[in-house]
């Protein structure tokens, strides 16, 4: 039994260090349904951000935090059945970005711009 | 609710596959006394997976997005690793039944009985965490809604029954068949957790390419249909798949399937019937 408990003690640690606060976040909420996404407010101030994904429709969804140029994913939060609520936590730098909902994990998703501001 | 219990049965279908067929080969090869070993490693990594979610989900810290890919992405390479060996080590057993058609199969396994339950633990843990996640999610969300919970376990239920019938169906095949089915079965489930694998590298940033798409077939294949959860659940098939992703599954079904048809195909002109002495001519 020695050597799963060993490698099972390594893969707790790798992944406790790998965690993000979300303590002193900045709460955005996100209400994803099968036709719309609502993200709001849509700016905040760089540093800890907390996206409160909400699922209010029929099929399972996905949240998306994309670079300006929409392809690079800075952040994606997965596995949103109907009813659930997720939060992703990151750090983000001001600049432009993009959220995107995938209802029914399909396409590009339900897009929009994401401004991060200079913190004050 | 279908689309939770969806999740549920997608998360634990690959796992349940894989050690129904386990278990399959160590009651098939005489290896019952093994089965406990067995079960510890799937137990451990359901209850490291569940304790690990809880705390992520309840603690005040949460698991960055390029650390969740990562480990997702590694424990799916790793765990192909492991199932590769398997099948290998499924493919020395069918070769030592040469001759013996209709035979028990007794193998020693010794010390491959700890690597055993760490295939167990790689198959039950690369998902595990997320799955666990889901759960908690779900659990958390009772105060308002019991149905997704339900949902959830009810797609779990409907894996692991999957997995028992996987069990039942193979253990009643005769021996060269058994290993053929489960050991072919067994490469397109790892070229699917290898492929699986490099998508999440691909979605941290880590590996290149995941906007450069060999086929997109999501229209026919929707993620969210029932075909497309059991697709996605078994052999990991992706409606979106990348041309690294691909590259991996061919670079892996091709080789690892062709020395296991050649490991496990009997030497026809030599051993096609016992009595018959291959030799006979010289």
């Amino acid at each position: 039994m020695r050597r799963p408990t060993q490698i099972l003690a390594v893969a707790l640690l790798l992944v406790m260090a790998a965690c993000t606060s979300s303590e002193d976040a900045f709460p955005i909420d996100v209400r994803s349904s099968d036709d719309t996404c609502e993200v709001a407010p849509v700016t905040a101030p760089g540093g800890t951000l907390a996206f409160t994904v909400t699922n209010d429709g029929s099929a399972e969804t996905e949240f998306y935090l994309y670079a300006a140029d929409g392809t690079e994913i800075i952040s994606e939060v997965e596995d949103i059945g109907p009813g659930l609520s997720r939060t992703m936590t990151l750090k983000a730098d001001p600049g432009s970005y993009i959220t995107a909902c995938k209802p029914g994990m399909v396409g590009d998703g339900i897009r929009a711009t994401f401004t991060v501001t200079d913190p004050g | 609710m279908f689309a939770n219990y969806l999740i549920g049965l997608r998360e634990g279908l690959e796992a349940a596959l894989v050690v129904g067929i386990l278990v399959a080969y160590l009651v098939r090869s005489d290896n019952r006394a093994l089965l406990p070993r067995l079960w510890a490693g799937v137990g451990a990594a359901v209850a490291v997976s569940l304790l690990l979610g809880a705390v992520l989900t309840f603690g005040p810290r949460g698991l960055s997005f390029e650390a969740q890919e990562a480990i997702g992405g590694t424990l799916s390479i790793v765990a192909v690793g492991f199932v590769t060996w398997m099948i290998f080590w499924m493919a020395r057993t069918a070769r030592s039944l040469r001759g013996e058609l209709e035979g028990r199969v007794d193998v020693a396994i010794g010390a491959g009985g700890w690597s055993l339950a760490l295939v167990a633990v790689f198959a039950v843990g690369r998902e595990g965490l997320e799955t666990a996640l889901f759960l908690w999610t779900a659990t958390r969300a009772t105060g308002s809604t019991v149905e997704p919970l339900i949902g959830a376990m009810f797609g779990l239920a409907t894996a692991v029954a999957l997995g028992i019938l996987i069990y039942r169906g193979s253990v009643h095949l005769d021996l060269r068949r058994f290993f053929a089915i489960t050991g072919g079965l067994l490469v397109i489930v790892a070229a699917g957790v290898l492929s699986y694998g490099i998508h999440d590298l691909q979605e941290a940033g880590i590996l290149p390419g995941l906007n450069s798409l060999a086929f997109d077939v999501s229209e026919t294949v929707p993620p969210g249909s029932w075909y497309g959860t059991l697709l996605k659940g078994t052999i990991n098939f992706s409606a979106r798949t990348t041309w690294l992703e691909l590259l991996a599954w061919v670079a892996y079904v091709v080789p690892v399937l062709t020395i296991f048809i050649r490991t496990v195909r009997p030497a026809r002109p030599r051993t096609s019937a016992v009595p018959v002495p291959a030799h006979s001519g010289s």
